[in-house]
């Protein structure tokens, strides 16, 4: 190792002591601990499920069980985890921009800012731990020197996955983050479902369903999961004895990967040094965000979040992918939803989503200010109420949540195939809203005790502290846990009308809670502006 | 202690971080209409005041009040009639520079177009009108401090706190900036209380100095009365001393040979 990437792994190894021994790190690093301890099981519970499938494959060796098995080891993996990585990812890694001035060759620097990035992953010890599970699965079936092979296969998928998860983060970070690729992006992707649904309605009196069935015919779509197809096609041979002919797909599978890297690193250079201009210039007239708020301190404040999350890259990339997530959602479970099953069975994708559309924008709610940096001082500068600044911050978050759950229902309706009962929208449109008030209210008391400044660069900087990610599983459960009472009880009486009669009250209870708990965080962020104002603008008094 | 004379006037304000004084026992007179320039090297306690001063950080002891009013007391009201320039400044980046101006009045309780129209003047005034529609990140560190002051303005504060103003900008940057504080001071009841380490600028700027060292007030009064008979950058070293050890040799450098 050069003594330039030494000083830089030293670099990475003090900042890392001096978060756990700095104030408040001793709970982000028992957060960090309890973190693993929970990924750990889940692992090794995931490791094992994985594991006995490939035992299966493997002894199976050739036929319909072996080859189905390797597809299903590679495609679930990697389906899970590059939606795992694109959604709610919060590694830290190295930001190349900072590194550009060091006599280092960036291209290190980027392959460092990965591995660091996976190191520092709890979900890591998850992949690691099924990848695991595979090996030891393939060598109880069939022992041997082959599974060096094997083993050189999984760690060639694990680099490929990883890298093409950096690839799809720098290609949406750099498309969405320039307005006008922007702008073109969103009116080509709605020109082309405009020109999809037109197709399906003139050639079908099925439109919703056809686009369902014709999705499946689209067997060369699975050469755009590449990481996992070429595994899957060199797992067949190896699991069949046919060493030599797997090599093709491992050769395959090294190239792709390299060239996959070299586009990514490529990108991200190319970001990191024009990152003196974010080629975004705002609009000098009225736009439709501010129309709406015409006046007022409210008004301003709300403009201001609108704007804020607007031009925020996680922001686009979540409001990009909940769809997409969704879509796989529906095509992959609700066919294996029987249409005997009830009522509210039928309705839970749906609800699902509403869900989801939270848990997509949690690191906005466990932090919320901190991608204002030095601009949070001027909220305590100004004479204006803190209440209002957290009220403003919720009702923008809940809107957009709103607008990424109606972007998911609508596709919902384009792809299913209308297994949901016809209330099931209202029904989850109540449940997003009764658990708005919870989630922010609760959100706000962990934005305000636990601060970090956050980056723009999402590829390259976690949102949420340790312990804030883990207060805010604990948050998320919880709220489902009470929220699953009215579920429950409505599957048992087999009654929507309790759910939906369920999920209001709480709802409703939500809210008074949000209208009484404001003030008190208010009082509770003006208290604690010297710890918060430091972590937040990284302030030397 | 309320003199309607003075616009800053504190008893016995200090700050401790982690049991250590930043600040001690701080009592300050800024006279109502005073262009105050609030010295001291670095370290000394002048953003730590500063912060006490704007609401951004609390006493530990002490008390503190602005244009007549208690701080702890009416820190809201207080907040209305003054602007603030703070050190690390206070901008929303991802903001464009017209909208973070118009919003920054807003927030001051301006209606929206009269915002929007005094955002639009300062942005002339501040030579950034061609910027405006830029987001604020794009900005270099001196059209920020441009941008800072025209926020600090924007509501027509009664009184102006500044912190390093003229810090990492340009000459004519600086010249154009010193210009209007004098022209605000010379042409309404404007209060300026400045932090700066330019003392040859603050020298040509204030009316009355306070020095600060080791959070503790060693010197405040008129320009005239505080410099006496010699040059304000001398009075400050004479006061503040030059205690820092001679360098070491550094013969390496220069030396072509490297890497021992």
């Amino acid at each position: 190792m050069t003594t330039e990437l030494r000083a830089l792994v030293e670099l990475r190894a003090r900042l890392l002591w001096r978060r756990f021994t700095s104030r408040g790190g001793i709970v982000e690093g028992v957060a960090s601990v309890v973190l693993l301890a929970i990924a750990v099981p889940i692992g090794i519970g995931f490791a094992v499920a994985i594991g006995f499938g490939a035992f299966q494959a493997v002894r199976a060796g050739t036929g319909l069980r072996a080859d189905v098995g390797a597809a299903a080891i590679f495609f679930g993996l990697w389906q899970t985890w590059t939606a795992v990585s694109l959604t709610l990812n919060d590694r830290e890694g190295l930001d190349l921009r900072r590194f550009l001035v060091f006599p280092v060759p960036p291209g290190k620097v980027y392959a460092m800012g990965l591995l660091t990035g996976i190191v520092g992953d709890p979900m890591g010890v998850v992949w690691g731990a099924m990848l695991g599970g595979v090996l030891v699965g393939a060598a109880v079936a069939r022992p041997g020197p082959w599974l060096v092979l094997l083993l050189l296969l999984l760690v060639l998928f694990a680099a490929a996955t990883i890298i093409l998860v950096a690839l799809v983060q720098e290609v949406l970070s750099a498309v969405l983050t320039t307005r006008r690729i922007r702008e073109w992006a969103m009116l080509g992707s709605v020109g082309v479902s405009v020109g999809v649904l037109a197709l399906l309605l003139w050639s079908s009196d099925r439109p919703f369903r056809a686009a369902a069935d014709l999705l499946p015919t689209l067997k060369v779509v699975q050469w755009i999961a590449w990481p996992a197809a070429l595994s899957a096609a060199a797992a067949r041979d190896l699991f069949a004895g046919r060493a030599l002919a797997s090599l093709p797909w491992f050769a395959a599978l090294a190239l792709a990967t390299a060239l996959t890297g070299w586009i990514s690193f490529r990108i991200a250079i190319w970001q990191a040094r024009g990152a003196g201009s974010s080629g975004e210039v705002a609009s000098s007239g009225p736009s439709p965000v501010g129309l709406g708020f015409r006046g007022g301190r409210f008004g301003a404040l709300v403009e201001k979040e609108a704007r804020y999350l607007f031009r925020q890259p996680l922001a686009r990339v979540d409001a990009f992918l909940a769809p997409v997530i969704m879509a796989f959602v529906t095509l992959k479970l609700e066919p294996r939803i029987p249409a005997e099953a009830g009522e509210v069975i039928r309705a839970l994708p749906l609800f699902g989503a509403a869900v989801y559309a939270h848990l997509l924008l949690q690191a906005f709610w466990l932090n919320a200010f901190g991608w204002e940096r030095g601009g949070v001082r001027a909220y305590f500068l100004a004479p204006i109420d803190l209440g209002a600044v957290l009220r403003a911050k919720a009702l923008v978050l809940y809107l957009f949540s709103l607008l990424l759950f109606l972007a998911s229902a609508a596709v919902m309706a384009a792809l299913g195939k209308g297994t949901a009962p016809g209330w099931a929208f209202g029904g989850a449109l109540v449940l997003h809203a009764a658990m708005a008030p919870w989630l922010l209210l609760s959100g706000n008391l962990v934005s305000i005790l636990r601060p970090k400044a956050a980056s723009f660069a999402i590829q390259r900087s976690s949102a949420v502290s340790a312990f804030s990610g883990l207060i805010g599983m604990g948050i998320i459960s919880a709220s489902m846990a009470l929220f699953a009472v009215p579920a429950l009880l409505a599957l048992r009486a087999e009654s929507p009308a309790t759910l939906v009669a369920g999920w209001g009250f709480l709802g409703l209870l939500g809210a008074w809670a949000f209208r009484k708990g404001i003030p008190r965080e208010a009082r509770l962020l003006a208290d604690r502006r010297d710890e918060f104002l430091p972590a937040i603008c990284g302030d030397d008094t | 202690m309320t003199d309607p004379l003075l616009a800053v006037e504190t008893r016995g304000l200090s700050r401790l971080f982690d049991g250590k004084p930043a600040v001690v026992s701080l009592d300050l007179r800024v006279p109502a209409g005073a262009f105050y320039g609030f010295l001291g090297p670095n370290g000394a306690g002048k953003s730590t005041t500063m912060k006490m001063l704007t609401g951004l950080l609390r006493p530990t002891s002490g008390e503190a009040r602005v244009l007549g009013a208690d701080l702890s007391r009416e820190g809201l009201s207080v907040k209305g009639r003054i602007g603030v320039v703070p050190d690390g400044l206070a901008l929303f980046e991802r903001l464009s520079g017209a909208e973070m101006l118009r919003i920054q009045g807003q927030l001051y309780g301006l209606d929206r177009a009269v915002a929007a129209r005094r955002a639009a003047e300062l942005l002339e005034a501040m030579e950034l009108a061609a910027e405006g529609g830029k987001l604020v990140q794009d900005y270099s560190h001196g059209m920020k401090k441009k941008l800072a002051l025209a926020c600090a303005l924007i509501h027509g504060p009664e009184l102006l706190f500044l912190d390093e103003p003229f810090e990492g900008i340009d000459a004519v940057a600086v010249s154009g900036i010193r210009r209007m504080l004098q022209d605000l001071v010379a042409r309404r009841s404007l209060t300026i209380f400045l932090t700066s380490h330019v003392l040859e600028v603050v020298e040509r700027l204030v009316t009355h100095v306070g020095i600060i060292h080791r959070g503790e007030l060693i010197a405040q009064g008129s320009l005239e009365e505080v410099r006496a008979t010699g040059s304000l950058e001398e009075t400050f070293i004479r006061l503040v001393g030059d205690e820092r050890p001679a360098g070491p040799g550094l013969s390496w450098l220069g030396a072509r040979e490297s890497g021992e």
